[in-house]
């Protein structure tokens, strides 16, 4: 498994966790406040979620940009230096 | 550092009969709280119970435990905000929580609550509660956001009592 497919994993237990969900009903690109009606106070789980498990700190401004597991992906990569 | 019963008045809004935390005992902002709740038969969770009920109709209420940590993980993060910060904790979502003995009247609860994380106007505490030696309940992830005090506090005019 490349580093990117084991941080996408990771990534998406993360969401499935906090959205209720199982890890295989969380698709790539899914959106998550559309398809899978979460609300912000959701969204900020995650965030804090992903904040704690990697040790980065991610600015509230790119909460608006997390809306899909792809889109946290790119985020995280950002924030945590990966080289995905 | 200890916290009688009106010092956590002038902290929380909460009142009669959602003030659900008496004392706290110990308090190390940033990380970690001690607080209690005494358990009475005068609570009003226990009002109009018809006689001859089983002991465990008096077991108390899970979503008043819930609360009343909650209560307690308030004070935590209040205290360990910079001095002069505005808003109040709303409690908003209790993950993986786990009731392990039921609490009766005559029980004094321990809350034993640890501040995990501090997120953009949201808080994470984790902790359990005790009542003696024995583990009540276990609370991995509660979660609150800071909301502006006029958006939950509806002004009181203390002249009026309610009866």
């Amino acid at each position: 498994m490349s580093e990117r497919d084991k941080h996408l994993e990771q990534l998406r237990e993360i969401v499935a966790e906090v959205l209720e969900m199982e890890p295989e009903e969380v698709a790539d690109t899914a959106d998550f406040v559309e398809e899978y009606e979460a609300d912000s106070l959701r969204a900020i789980e995650i965030l804090a979620r992903i904040e704690k498990t990697y040790k980065v700190e991610i600015p509230q401004a790119e909460l608006n940009e997390m809306r899909s597991l792809k889109a946290v992906h790119e985020v995280v990569a950002r924030y945590a230096g990966w080289q995905d | 550092m200890r916290l009688e019963h009106a010092a956590l008045r002038a902290l929380l809004p909460h009142r009669y009969p959602m003030l659900l935390l008496d004392r706290v005992e110990d308090v190390t902002p940033g990380e970690s709280l001690t607080g209690v709740k005494a358990v009475s038969g005068c609570e009003p969770c226990y009002r109009g119970i018809a006689e001859g009920q089983p002991a465990d109709r008096y077991a108390y209420p899970a979503s008043l435990l819930i609360e009343s940590f909650g209560q307690g993980a308030a004070v935590l993060w209040l205290l360990s905000r910079r001095a002069g910060t505005a808003g109040l904790p709303m409690f908003t979502a209790a993950r993986d929580v786990a009731l392990l003995r039921p609490v009766h009247p005559g029980d004094v609860i321990r809350h034993r609550v640890r501040l995990e994380q501090v997120v953009d106007g949201a808080a994470f505490a984790s902790g359990s509660s005790w009542v003696g030696e024995r583990r009540v309940a276990e609370f991995d992830s509660m979660m609150a956001v800071v909301r502006a005090v006029d958006a939950i506090v509806e002004p009181r005019d203390e002249r009026e009592e309610p009866r």
